[in-house]
Order: structure tokens, then C-alpha cells, then sequence
């Protein structure tokens, strides 16, 4: 009885899902996710990677040390930079990026979910999740430097391009299945009839789409090294580039749930059950474990490319991953319209 | 205040649609040096490199040690390309000793040469490939120079700072295991190229950050004065090796790769041909050599000066000893040039002799001094994103051109 | 023979199928060596290299062998090494005290690049095949004449295990245990 009430308890959504597995989760997801990356790299270029902070756990604690050294470390306020935006903007990047959560459904039931209706939660994830490229472009016009300038100027042009295409590329699962309902999405789903294999092309477009505007690593053109130093972040030291940092990988892992839940399937092949160990915690669980694949093979691709051009990266945008996005919107309602799925 | 002249200085009004950037000194993409970059929106309009920021004093450093000091103070120049750059100082010294080296040890010099030039274009790889946000590249490149700095350390006993050629030879003979290590270095790096190819040189990524970038016509190459593989790139047949050879390049079967596109692909491609290149000269070297095994490294003269145990160390462990005379030795008064071509272009020296034991002038052109005005001139037109790639397509090295 | 020009040309780029061949490519080739990374890497205080004998590592100096001619301190291109007065004991007149002239060297300045060891006339001076040797001031790095003739303590000896870096055709550097 009391053991229940605890469970439930942990499994109230707000719980559960923003704190839990929001924070922690994000958190550790990302933890997860940089360790993963330099280990990945490491393997690909024939080293070992992070080894002697934890030689047992693969290197793992130098995450956790980089943690350490990050709040510890100090918080360099230049004097020409508007204070009040630059402290504030990292805080309200890590709150805007975690508010997705908000609106996705790791569960079947009512009961465990965090807002009282899914009907268009797709839509409003979706549009949630284009929020914090804005508060970087304020990040770096409020550091005052050059290269921060320049950097979230390229900011605004890749999200400009990519947002489309990823909001196209993910809307499509919406098109054939004809409801903005993620919950109904994931159910027209099951068990195997995944989004990602009946449509590979805006699998391929999302996938595309998600990696360039979270400017993951090989495509980090807003903060890439050898022409503006770190872009938007150039400023910031200790906690503060920590945050900036860490919202990077966790809204890339926000996308990858919202990915996994429309073209992975979801829960599926698990049937959820009522209580809230089968019915919530297994499935937000399993949902999590393929977000985390999509992360890992993004963190892969790293070691094998290079970076694009910002006129180039453009150029495929509207020529290459449009048409692919489009493409696949196109496929989607044919396969709504042959009652494929 | 416009065109007003300061002690070195000029001022000048910045244009108010221009932004002015500072790649280094203190950037993560800009080596030892500083561009000053004038952006008009995305596009540089204007780039001025800025260099000096390790200047040595190398030539004046030359002037005040005995003959064969210069020989370990000009590798540090360019310490990855240690033999290449030391080997033309030594040819002017035996153009004023009129001394040649036995062809065994020409054939060593060449072998470290070579070796030096796979080890300095695969340094050259790794900066491009980190440049261009490749980092297995850049892992790859390191982990392969490795293999052939191991071999160099092998023949020389030291890594980088070899200071292998000394006049009328070399100091060390080969050691007995070294042409198999040699020839399986060569068979593995052959092997290696093709992944390169595959994940880098022709990487959709990278040939799309490569083709049609820092494009330098014949004529401008020629008209800038600029060397080495970044002017084969551009279709003008033009190495020291093929115009004036030294040492023993004349008996070697080797191509000179020319390019005629002058992109930064092309001056990839250059590299990665000359690799190749550089590999089979090493089998042929070590092939010789191990033809001609028992030959003197140092001329017979020299040889026939050593005392008892001096024979015996050299018999033994194939180390060449110096002579006491050698650190007071004088050299006959005059003037002699001599050129080299280094991994990345042609060097240059000029050493005059007025009889004493230390040189009276040594000047050095490095290959690197003469590509930097391609930062001027060619990429001015291009992308702000297209610096680093242009950077590292003409393999810019500073401490070699700062001297 | 002499060297030969080859006039290359760059490869024309295909349309979509080679995009697509060239992608597939380079991701096969990330996969290839993410499942089989044939590192070589040095995990260094468990694992020391050992040098072969040629190695110019730290010098040492035999002081029986010396016979003050003072080449080294002459050839020494970064004044690393200087020639020391000491008054010692002469063997054959064990009464009467000598004044002689011995080499010490300054590990700051040196720069290993062993032309003492290859001037000096009787072979006092050899190479140790290693160079990691850690001295806690920078004042301990003027060896004092006892010193010199001693070869340094290496840490990594009582740290680890010696390796041998190996050329090998398939994988490049191995290293060996030994």
C-alpha cells in the first residue's frame, strides 16, 4: 500500500517526467551522450579516449570531473557585455529547452501525462522546441564580441533553413496518420509498422534536419573552432558555458525523443499496462533507450565528416533536405491515403 | 588622421559596412601569426597576415656559431621537416669545402629526406583535416606520421631534431633491420591512403569545403612567387628536385605530380600523390643501400684521418665520430647557394665564408616565407569559412616562415 | 634517371549514385575502425617505451675515460655543456693534489643532439636510450660532476612495463611487451 503510493507518487507526471526524466534524465543523457561522443571518436581515430579519470567505467568520471571543474570554476563577467542578458539567457536557454517534455506523452494513459490533452501536442512540442536558437542569437548579441556576433548571426541562418525542414520532416508521421495526437501516433504504430521504415525519406530529413540545427559536432557551424573561436559562447566560462553547453546536447535529446516517438515506434512493441510500473515508467524507459540510440549515432557521424560551409549548408538545406522533407510529407499521405497505417 | 604614418604604423579609417576581425594570435585557428580579416557581410574583403610572431633570429643566431652549430639551430625552424632543411645548408658548406658526400650517404640523406616529407605532409594533413573539423583526420595523420617518425628515429636516434647531415656525409650508418621496417612502413601507408581517400580526400563534405576554393591561376602563382606543392597544384612544373637536383635525385625513378585545377583540392591532391611518390623513392633508397652494403658514409680523406678507436666505434655501431677539429674548423673563404626542396616548397640558402670558424652571412628563404602572401592575395573573395581551408590547403607554417 | 613530370588531373565529380557511393564510403570506413580501432596507444605510467640502443637520450659521463681535451664543451651548439676545475687526487702522486678539467652539463639547454658524445676522443661520454627523467627544480637540472657520471633515475621503470614499438604492414605501430 504504501509501496503503491510511492510509485504513484514518483509517477506523477511532473514528477516523473519533468524532473526525473526531464533534468536527470537530460542530464544524464547527455552525460552519456559527450562520453559517448569522445569515446565513439576515440575508437573511429584509434585511441582510447577519456581512460584514466575511471579506467574501470571506460573514462565515464571525466564527465563527471568536467562537471566538477565547470561550477567550480570561475564565472568571468566581461565589462562590456549587458549583464542582465548575459546571465540570464543561459538559465532560460537550459528552462526553454527542458519545456518540450512538457508536451510529450511517454505514456498511453491519461493519468501520466503531464497537460490534461495530447490532441495537438506535436504541434505545440514541435514549436516549443524552436524556442532556444532565438536565446542563443540574444546570448551572443549580448556578449558584445565579434565572434559571438558572428556566430549567432550563422545561429539564425542554420535554424532559419533547418527549423523548417525538421518541423516539415517531423510533421509528416502527423500527415499519415492524420492527428497531431502523439499518442495516437505511437498506437498507429504498433507493434512494428514504424514511421521510420514505411518512410525512410523523412526519417532521413528529420535525422538531417535535427543534426544541423542543433549544430551537433561535425555540423557546429554556429560555434565552430577555427574561424570564431566558439561562436555565441565565446564569452562564457564556468557554470554559465557549462549550461549553454549542456542545452545543445539536451535539445538534440528532446528532438530524439520527439523522433522516437513518431518514426521509432514509440513504446512499441511493449504493450503498456494500467499501473504505473508498466504503464508509465517501462515505456518512458523504452522511449528513452532509442532517443539515446538516435543521439548516439548522431554523436558517431562526428568522426566521419567534416564541416559544411554556412553557404553550403544552406544550399543543401533548401536543395537537398527540403525536397527530402517534402518528399517524404508527400509519402505520407499517399500512405494515409492507401490506409497503409 | 587617413594614410598619417606612425613609427611603423599606418592609421586608417575602417569602413563603417566592414568588420574588422582578429584571427589570432590568441585564436584557436590561426597558428603563430595574426589575420586581420575585413568582413563585408560573410565575405573577406580584405586579409593582411600578420606575421613574425616567431621570428629567431635565425640568420643572425647562424653567424655567431661554428660551422656545424647551425645545423641543430636551423631544424627548429621546422622541426617535422628536420632533414630537408638542413641538408641545402650543408650542400652550400661542401660547395665551399668542395667536398661531396659518398654516394651511400647521399643516399641516406635521401632517405631521411623522404621520410621527412611523408612525416611533414601528413603533419600538414593533420592541421588541414582539424581545420576543417575532420578530427580522425587529424588522429589519423598523427597516429601515421608516428610510424615514420619512428623510423627516423630508428636511423638518426632522435625523433624530430635528427641533425643527421653533417659535411662530406652523415652521422650515422643504417642500422641492419631497418630496410625490412622501412618497406613494411611503406607497404602499410600505401594501404593507408586508399582509407584516406575514402574517409577525407574524398568525403562528399570535404571535397565540397575543397573544390573551386583558393583557386591560384598559373600566372598568379608564378606572379606571387609562391613554391612547393602549392604551385604544382596550380600547373607549373617547378621543383628543385626536377630543375636542379641534389644529392642523388637524379638516379631516382620518381614522378613529379603536377595538378592543373590550382584549388585547394588539387593542392590535396598533390599531397597525397606526393606521399606516394616519397614511399616508392624509400624502397628504392633502402633497395640500394642494401645493394651496396659496407660503403663509407664520409669521404675516404675523412675517413683516413680517424684515429684507432674512432674506426672501431664506427665499424661497430656504424656512428660516425667527429674529430675535435671539427668544432674550430674553418671554412675556405666565398660564397656558395643551395637549395633544397622541402616537404612544403623550395629553400633556399645563401652562406658566405670569409675564411673564419663561424659563417660570415647565412641567409635562409623558406618555402613557407613565400606562400604567406597567399593569405593577401587570394583570399580576399572568399567566405569567412573558407580562411581555414585555404590555411591549410597551402600547409602554412609559421615558425618556418618567421625564421 | 631523373625525376619525371606526371600531369594529373582531378577526378570529375559524379552526380547522385557517386555522392551516395562516396558517403557510403567514408561511413564504412568510420565503421570499420570503430569495431576494430587497432590503436597503439602508450598507456604511459603503466607502460614505458624502450628505446633501441642508438637513442640519444640522457648523456652520461665516464669520468676515467676523460682526458680534459674540452671538445664537447667546444661543439656543444647550446652551451649546455662547460668544463669544470676540480682538484682531485693524482693517482701517481697520490701526495700532491691535480687541478683537472671535467664536463658537467645543464639540462636546460641541451638539446640532445649528441655531438659531444660523438666528438669526445675516448668515448667518456654515452647516450642513455631514454628521456624521461623528471627532475623536480629547475636548479637540479645542472648536474653537478658526481651527478653526471650517474645514469638519471626513470620513474616510469618502477611505474611500469616496457614496451617496443614495432612497424608492422596491416597496422602500423604495435607495441610489443616484452
Amino acid at each position: 500500500m504504501v509501496l503503491e503510493t510511492i510509485l504513484y507518487l514518483i509517477a506523477y507526471p511532473p514528477l516523473w517526467q519533468v524532473l526525473i526524466l526531464g533534468f536527470v534524465g537530460a542530464l544524464l543523457v547527455a552525460m552519456v551522450a559527450i562520453w559517448f561522443e569522445r569515446k565513439a571518436a576515440a575508437r573511429v581515430q584509434r585511441r582510447i579516449g577519456p581512460y584514466w579519470a575511471s579506467p574501470r567505467l571506460g573514462g565515464f568520471m571525466i564527465i563527471v570531473a568536467d562537471m566538477i571543474r565547470y561550477v567550480t570554476q570561475q564565472v568571468i563577467i566581461p565589462t562590456t557585455v549587458d549583464k542582465i542578458a548575459f546571465l540570464l539567457t543561459p538559465v532560460a536557454v537550459l528552462v526553454v529547452t527542458i519545456l518540450p517534455l512538457a508536451f510529450i506523452p511517454l505514456s498511453p494513459h491519461e493519468l501520466y501525462w503531464p497537460v490534461a490533452s495530447m490532441e495537438y501536442s506535436l504541434l505545440i512540442a514541435l514549436a516549443l522546441t524552436t524556442l532556444p536558437p532565438l536565446l542563443t542569437v540574444v546570448l551572443g548579441w549580448a556578449s558584445s564580441n565579434k565572434f559571438s556576433v558572428i556566430g549567432s548571426l550563422r545561429e539564425s541562418y542554420v535554424i532559419t533553413a533547418y527549423e523548417l525542414v525538421a518541423v516539415l520532416a517531423i510533421l509528416a508521421p502527423a500527415a499519415s496518420t492524420l492527428s497531431f495526437n502523439i499518442v495516437y501516433i505511437v498506437e498507429a504504430q504498433q507493434p512494428v509498422k514504424w514511421l521510420a521504415i514505411l518512410n525512410p525519406l523523412a526519417f532521413l530529413a528529420a535525422f538531417l534536419a535535427v543534426l544541423m540545427s542543433t549544430s551537433a559536432f561535425p555540423f557546429e557551424i554556429p560555434e565552430s573552432e577555427h574561424e570564431v573561436v566558439a561562436g555565441p559562447y565565446t564569452e562564457y566560462s564556468g557554470i554559465l558555458y557549462a549550461l549553454n553547453m549542456g542545452g545543445g546536447y539536451i535539445r538534440r535529446f528532446i528532438y530524439a525523443i520527439i523522433i522516437a516517438l513518431v518514426f521509432l515506434g514509440g513504446w512499441a512493441p511493449y504493450t503498456p499496462g494500467l499501473d504505473p510500473f508498466t504503464g508509465f515508467i517501462i515505456p518512458s524507459l523504452i522511449v528513452l533507450v532509442k532517443a539515446s540510440i538516435v543521439v548516439l549515432v548522431m554523436s558517431f557521424l562526428r568522426a566521419v565528416y567534416g564541416r559544411y560551409r554556412l553557404d553550403q549548408a544552406l544550399d543543401a538545406a533548401w536543395r537537398l533536405a527540403l525536397p527530402l522533407a517534402l518528399l517524404g510529407l508527400g509519402w505520407s499521405i499517399i500512405l494515409a491515403y492507401m490506409n497503409l497505417i | 588622421m587617413e594614410g598619417q604614418k606612425l613609427q611603423g604604423m599606418v592609421v586608417r579609417r575602417v569602413e563603417k559596412e566592414l568588420y574588422e576581425v582578429f584571427i589570432g594570435p590568441q585564436h584557436p585557428g590561426s597558428g603563430h601569426m595574426r589575420i586581420i580579416v575585413r568582413l563585408d557581410g560573410d565575405v573577406i574583403v580584405e586579409a593582411d597576415p600578420d606575421i613574425g610572431y616567431v621570428h629567431r633570429t635565425m640568420e643572425k643566431l647562424s653567424e655567431v656559431r661554428e660551422w656545424l652549430k647551425p645545423i641543430p639551430l636551423l631544424e627548429r625552424m621546422t622541426i617535422i621537416d628536420a632533414c630537408n632543411i638542413t641538408v641545402p645548408y650543408v650542400n652550400a658548406l661542401e660547395k665551399l669545402m668542395d667536398k661531396s658526400p659518398p654516394p651511400r650517404a647521399s643516399y641516406l640523406r635521401v632517405l631521411l629526406c623522404e621520410i621527412n616529407r611523408v612525416a611533414s605532409h601528413l603533419y600538414g594533413f593533420g592541421i588541414f583535416g582539424v581545420f576543417l573539423g575532420h578530427s580522425t583526420m587529424y588522429m589519423w595523420a598523427f597516429g601515421d606520421r608516428e610510424v615514420f617518425v619512428e623510423l627516423a628515429e630508428i636511423l638518426t636516434g632522435a625523433r624530430l631534431t635528427h641533425s643527421y647531415p653533417i659535411p662530406g656525409g652523415v652521422r650515422r650508418d643504417m642500422p641492419q633491420d631497418f630496410p625490412e621496417m622501412a618497406r613494411r612502413a611503406v607497404r602499410y601507408m600505401r594501404g593507408r591512403l586508399e582509407e584516406y581517400r575514402r574517409i577525407f580526400v574524398d568525403n562528399p563534405v570535404i571535397v565540397k569545403r575543397l573544390e573551386g576554393v583558393g583557386v591560384i591561376s598559373r600566372n598568379k602563382a608564378a606572379e606571387l612567387g609562391i613554391v612547393g606543392p602549392n604551385v604544382r597544384a596550380s600547373g607549373i612544373r617547378y621543383d628543385v628536385r626536377l630543375a636542379e637536383p641534389y644529392e642523388v635525385y637524379d638516379e631516382l625513378d620518381f614522378e613529379i605530380p603536377v595538378f592543373e585545377e590550382g584549388d585547394a583540392l588539387a593542392r590535396t591532391w598533390v599531397r597525397v600523390e606526393e606521399i606516394k611518390q616519397s614511399l616508392s623513392i624509400i624502397e628504392q633508397a633502402v633497395d640500394w643501400l642494401e645493394r651496396h652494403k659496407g660503403e663509407p658514409i664520409i669521404p675516404k680523406e675523412d675517413y683516413d684521418k680517424l684515429p684507432k678507436l674512432h674506426r672501431e666505434v664506427y665499424e661497430k655501431t656504424g656512428r660516425v665520430k667527429l674529430l675535435p677539429a671539427h668544432a674550430t674548423m674553418k671554412i675556405p673563404a666565398g660564397k656558395a647557394i643551395a637549395r633544397g626542396e622541402m616537404g612544403r616548397g623550395e629553400i633556399i640558402y645563401y652562406v658566405e665564408s670569409d675564411g673564419g670558424t663561424t659563417p660570415y652571412r647565412v641567409r635562409v628563404v623558406t618555402p613557407s616565407a613565400r606562400n604567406a602572401i597567399v593569405f593577401k592575395y587570394i583570399v580576399p573573395g572568399h567566405r569567412l569559412m573558407d580562411l581555414p581551408a585555404i590555411y591549410g590547403s597551402i600547409d602554412y607554417f609559421p615558425p618556418e616562415a618567421d625564421r | 634517371m631523373p625525376a619525371r613530370v606526371s600531369l594529373k588531373s582531378l577526378k570529375r565529380r559524379g552526380g547522385l549514385f557517386e555522392g551516395i557511393k562516396s558517403n557510403i564510403q567514408a561511413l564504412a570506413v568510420g565503421v570499420k575502425y570503430f569495431i576494430d580501432p587497432q590503436r597503439s596507444t602508450l598507456l604511459y605510467p603503466k607502460e614505458y617505451i624502450e628505446h633501441r640502443p642508438g637513442y640519444r637520450g640522457f648523456i652520461v659521463f665516464i669520468k676515467d675515460k676523460c682526458i680534459s681535451c674540452a671538445a664537447c664543451a667546444r661543439i656543444c651548439p647550446s652551451a649546455a655543456m662547460k668544463m669544470v676545475r676540480v682538484t682531485e687526487v693524482d693517482p701517481k702522486h697520490p701526495d700532491k693534489p691535480r687541478q683537472k678539467q671535467y664536463p658537467v652539463i645543464n639540462y636546460q639547454r641541451c638539446i640532445f643532439c649528441g655531438y659531444c658524445v660523438d666528438i669526445c676522443p675516448t668515448e667518456a661520454l654515452y647516450h642513455t636510450p631514454f628521456q624521461d627523467v623528471v627532475y623536480e627544480s629547475l636548479a637540479d637540472m645542472f648536474l653537478t660532476l658526481e651527478a653526471f657520471q650517474l645514469e638519471p633515475g626513470r620513474p616510469s621503470v618502477s611505474e611500469g612495463s616496457p614496451v617496443v614499438y614495432e612497424v608492422d604492414e596491416e597496422r602500423g605501430l604495435i607495441k610489443r611487451r616484452r
